[in-house]
């Protein structure tokens, strides 16, 4: 009897160990979806976080790469990328140097000329914008 | 005289800047795709935010973000920004800037495809190398596209990860399509 517990035990344990090797090699990895609105975000300016970027680039790639930042800034334009998915750029101080985001899902945003809107997204670095992608409009 | 003097200068000037004009063309959403196969494993990622700026003189660049890179898998992505690749932290940006050898022969003003040469700098992980790659300008409608597929070395730019040679190919295949405005 307690040969047979212990073997259905081992058993379950092998399924188990199996299981987990799925989830997390082959699962997980391709259906994970990063939770951009509940994780915690850097809460910046669009004007404020061109300027850390121009005023020291290697300071704000260490604050800002790969996390979550919520910004609030003046609509500039709405576009679409060449998928198709919607892309924002708010207004700095500077006219040659913007926040640029690409928003997930495919809905256009309706922009007012001049609108203030607050964006979450993943920074992905500064070219001649501060670059923002996997973002939402959490304040339209 | 002083007039007759004064005009002809004026002429001379209008007619320099119309030689010298340029048109810039420009997108910051262009396409940058790698690709790398083995028996093992076919590996893939799309950058959908690309800066490009090309003149109808030839003169032309890109530049990209590494963590800018969606792959399918978040663990390759993981892996790819890491130390023993990309080290994107550190390395976050790559860049090519350049010249299109044979932008003559392209006629902005007629619908085509026409085959182009472009050869300049590309920078990857910090390390600047020379590069050249065969490619497409596309005119149609008006509107401008380029587009060009080449191979690079991942060793040239000092990338040694353990899965090169097995599960990732020693040659990345990098296509570009940049659509203009």
């Amino acid at each position: 009897m307690n040969k047979k517990n212990l073997i259905v035990a081992v058993l379950l344990l092998v399924v188990l160990g199996f299981a987990g090797v799925w989830y997390f090699i082959f699962y997980r990895p391709t259906h994970h979806v990063r939770d951009i609105a509940g994780e915690s975000a850097i809460v910046v300016s669009a004007k404020d976080i061109v300027k850390e970027f121009q005023t020291n680039e290697s300071q704000a790639n260490t604050k800002y790469l790969n996390k979550v930042a919520e910004i609030t800034g003046e609509v500039v334009e709405a576009k679409k990328d060449q998928t198709g998915k919607p892309t924002v750029t708010l207004k700095s101080d500077d006219a040659f140097s913007n926040v640029f985001v690409t928003l997930r899902g495919d809905k256009q945003l309706e922009v007012k000329g001049g609108s203030t809107i607050t964006i979450r997204g993943v920074v992905t670095g500064f070219l001649s914008d501060v670059v923002i992608n996997d973002g939402i409009v959490t304040k339209e | 005289m002083i007039k007759k003097i004064f005009l002809i200068g004026l002429l001379l000037v209008i007619v320099n800047i119309g030689l010298f004009a340029q048109k810039v063309y420009s997108t910051k959403v262009g396409q940058i795709k790698f690709f790398s196969t083995t028996a093992t494993e076919d590996i893939d990622a799309v950058n959908n935010q690309v800066d490009s700026k090309m003149t109808d003189k030839g003169q032309v660049m890109f530049a990209l973000l590494i963590k800018g890179f969606v792959f399918e898998n978040e663990m390759m992505q993981e892996h790819f920004n890491g130390k023993d690749y990309m080290q994107s932290d550190k390395f976050p940006k790559a860049e090519f800037k350049g010249v299109i050898t044979n932008m003559t022969t392209v006629n902005f003003a007629k619908d085509g495809a026409y085959p182009i040469m472009a050869t300049g700098d590309l920078m990857i992980r910090g390390i600047s190398k020379k590069q050249s790659a065969a490619g497409l300008i596309i005119i149609e409608k008006g509107k401008i596209k380029s587009k060009s597929t080449f191979k690079i070395k991942l060793k040239d730019y000092g990338i040694t990860g353990k899965d090169i040679g097995s599960v990732i190919s020693n040659d990345i295949k990098i296509t570009v399509e940049a659509k203009y405005e």
